[in-house]
């Protein structure tokens, strides 16, 4: 860049300004481009790209609020600054200076509008993908009625956050779906929590059981988890005692372990939405600069 | 009733001509508002600029004949507009002032050191510089006006009548156009101003004092070297000259020099000088490429419009001395915004126009004073001495404030009004320092 020209010339990466800074000037890029980027919990997130002649930083001017995000020179650009005390009069005087940066501001709104949009789309697709993992538990549990006679059964999934076990898919008549079970509280509670596959005949005897609304008596449940982790359990159970064989015990431990990789999938590209959904949502928060 | 009547014959309707006379900064910068501007409340105008002069050429033929100055606050400003300076018309960005006098130097900077205050030419440069990667200022500005859709037509209109109550330009005693309003947006050396007077409604030209104007040729290594960012400016207290400043421009430095005794040996007169040929190079060659005594307008005239008639820019009321550039497009937009949103008879441009009008004219009322302040500063020894006592602390210490610095950079640079100049110049604090480099100057002398 030559030397002579208006401005100030930042190097590649050289920080304009910094996310929560004060806000005191906007600025005009006169050559070169600008990223502005936000660091997340996820890393460093570029929120968008500015070329020449395009204006940044004048939200902090009219709000007064910290800068909502930092902005760096991209392969080395030239700045001129507009001073918010030199502004404002001119502002005051004639109004209509304050029509090109409603022009801008109203372009950049049009702007958010469009990705809100196609972050609406994407969150509507997220949605079925979230009610796939129901989906799955109950692929599993039709699964496991095939293979196992019961006449009550569930898989139940531990919300990490909350610590407890919930049902996500169940079949039976008078299935108790509210049901909430800390790690190591009744019996899927105690498997999910020591890693073990059990049958148990008589669940009346076993001190863990907590009776629910469904008769149960006969009982098999068996873990699901990978790499030492559980994060469910998978139920079949009887109104009679004695009903399972070890052979049942065989098979549900099986299909445990099919089911764990088939929900961690689906776990995983849960997860993965929620990163891309929070990405998404911070790309177009309307107090970008 | 009769307002409504006026006010409905005096709206710019779709389809209104609108006839520009002068395609200098005020003719482009009213064409480019008023055409955005009839855009945004969905109105179709036409406007024609009528400008002889080719921009694009070298020497005077195409240039306007001025120091080609652009404030701190019009580089802003114009900015914000979306009218960014291209590099092809920016000769120099500049960041400080070098204040001379005899008594020493000063140097006063941008306190983030970032260059805000743009050279430019007015035409196509000094005599052999055409071809080289430059574009004047006026060109450039004429072109984003045919870019709003404005037309450029090369015609002089030298006479202008009335028919039907709407103006009626003529070129060569040829009818050129009728127009919806008249927009007088020449220069003070033009001979326009006689037209507008011809017609009757009380518009006498403005007052006006000679300004010397030089080109200085050097290598522009030399001009980097010796000049870097800065503008020299010299407070002499020599009888006639206000001051004198040089400013870089690639590789000539313009020098302009301003007074009331301005005449065809001031150039040389004042390059002969021991301060100023100490900023000149001694053992390189330099030569004054061309040189030129423009008039400068420093008195508005009391009628600048009538029904369907307005004057601006240096045609009407402009800053003095300082920033015409920035005059050019406070009236310029402010005669568009008048005629676009109000409408073009003499009520409406004297309820909105005239306003803005006399806001320059009174400010500088306020310009007349600092400068006879300054003027005694310059002249008096010890004032001098004193005057640059205080700035060099202020620029060695800025935590206790930079007010003199201040206030010389918004008079020399014409980033402020005058009226807020002097708003500043009444601090106590500032009399208290300049007390204090008073007291040591005095020390000093005595010595």
């Amino acid at each position: 860049m030559r030397e002579g020209e208006l401005g100030k010339t930042y190097n590649d990466g050289e920080v304009i300004f910094k996310e929560g800074e004060k806000g005191e000037v906007m600025y005009v890029i006169q050559a070169g481009k600008v990223r502005i980027k936000r660091d997340s919990t996820s890393g460093e997130l570029t929120l968008g790209v500015l070329e020449t002649g395009e204006i940044f930083g004048e939200m902090a001017l009219f709000d007064r609020l910290p800068r909502s995000a930092t902005v760096v020179a991209l392969g080395g650009a030239r700045i001129l600054s507009v001073d918010r005390k030199k502004l404002f009069p001119t502002i005051s005087r004639d109004p209509t200076l304050l029509f090109k940066i409603l022009e801008t501001m109203s372009q950049r709104i049009r702007k958010l509008d469009d990705e809100i949009g196609k972050l609406n789309k994407r969150r509507s697709e997220l949605r079925i993908v979230c009610s796939n993992i129901e989906k799955t538990c109950d692929t599993i549990l039709q699964e496991a009625r095939r293979i196992i006679v019961a006449d009550s059964g569930s898989v139940m999934l531990l919300d990490e956050k909350e610590g407890y076990l919930s049902i996500k898919a169940a079949f039976g008549l008078k299935s108790d779906t509210k049901i909430r079970l800390k790690i190591g509280e009744g019996i899927a509670g105690d498997v999910l929590k020591t890693g073990r596959a059990e049958l148990i005949d008589n669940v009346l005897t076993d001190l863990r059981f907590l009776p629910g609304t469904t008769k149960v008596t006969s009982m098999l449940c068996a873990p699901i988890g990978c790499e030492g982790r559980n994060f469910g359990v998978i139920n079949m159970s009887y109104a009679s005692e004695n009903v399972f064989s070890a052979n049942d015990l065989k098979l549900i431990r099986a299909l445990a372990v099919y089911a764990s990789i088939a929900i961690q999938n689906e776990q995983n590209f849960f997860n993965l939405k929620n990163a891309t959904d929070d990405l998404l949502r911070r790309a177009t928060l309307p107090d970008a600069p | 009733m009769k307002r409504s009547l006026d006010s409905d014959q005096y709206t710019l309707q779709d389809g209104a001509n609108i006839a520009v006379v002068g395609g200098g900064p005020t003719g482009s910068f009213f064409s480019i508002f008023a055409l955005k501007m009839a855009k945004m409340i969905g109105r179709e105008i036409t406007v024609t600029i009528f400008e002889p002069k080719d921009f694009t050429k070298d020497g005077p033929g195409g240039c306007n004949r001025c120091g080609g100055i652009i404030s701190e606050l019009l580089v802003q400003t114009l900015a914000v507009e979306g009218i960014n300076l291209p590099d092809t018309v920016v000769r120099k960005g500049i960041n400080s002032y070098r204040l001379h006098t005899n008594q020493g130097s000063v140097f006063i900077a941008t306190p983030s050191l970032e260059k805000t205050i743009a050279t430019v030419y007015r035409g196509g440069g000094p005599k052999g510089t055409l071809g080289q990667d430059m574009e004047s200022f006026d060109h450039f500005l004429l072109n984003q006006a045919i870019h709003e859709g404005a037309v450029h037509k090369t015609f002089r209109v030298d006479r202008i009548d009335f028919r039907n109550g709407r103006p009626l330009l003529f070129s060569k005693n040829v009818e050129i156009m009728q127009a919806d309003l008249v927009v007088g947006a020449f220069g003070v050396n033009s001979s326009s101003g006689k037209i507008f007077e011809g017609l009757g409604f009380g518009y006498r030209e403005p007052s006006n004092v000679t300004a010397a104007i030089a080109e200085i040729s050097m290598d522009e290594d030399v001009v980097v070297g010796r000049f870097g960012n800065s503008i020299q400016l010299f407070l002499l207290p020599d009888k006639g000259i206000k001051f004198g400043a040089m400013i870089p421009k690639g590789p000539y430095v313009t020098l302009c020099i301003l007074g009331t005794d301005v005449g065809a040996r001031t150039v040389d007169d004042f390059v002969s000088k021991p301060v100023v040929r100490a900023v000149l190079p001694e053992s390189v060659p330099y030569r004054i490429a061309c040189r030129c005594l423009p008039k400068m307008n420093v008195g508005a005239p009391k009628k600048p419009f009538t029904n369907r008639v307005v004057l601006c820019g240096d045609a009407g009321s402009t800053r003095l001395f300082k920033d015409g550039l920035g005059a050019a497009y406070i009236m310029g937009k402010a005669a568009a915004k008048t005629a676009v949103f109000e409408g073009v008879g003499a009520h409406n441009f004297k309820r909105n126009y005239l306003p803005v009008y006399n806001g320059i004219v009174f400010d500088n009322y306020f310009g007349r004073f600092l400068y006879f302040v300054i003027d005694r500063y310059r002249k008096t020894t010890i004032l001098t001495k004193a005057m640059l006592k205080v700035v060099e602390k202020e620029q060695r210490d800025p935590k206790n404030g930079k007010i003199l610095s201040s206030i010389l950079w918004d008079m020399f640079t014409g980033n402020e009004r005058y009226k807020n100049v002097f708003l500043k110049s009444v601090k106590i604090k500032m009399h208290i320092d300049m007390w204090e480099g008073l007291i040591k100057s005095l020390i000093g002398e005595n010595r």
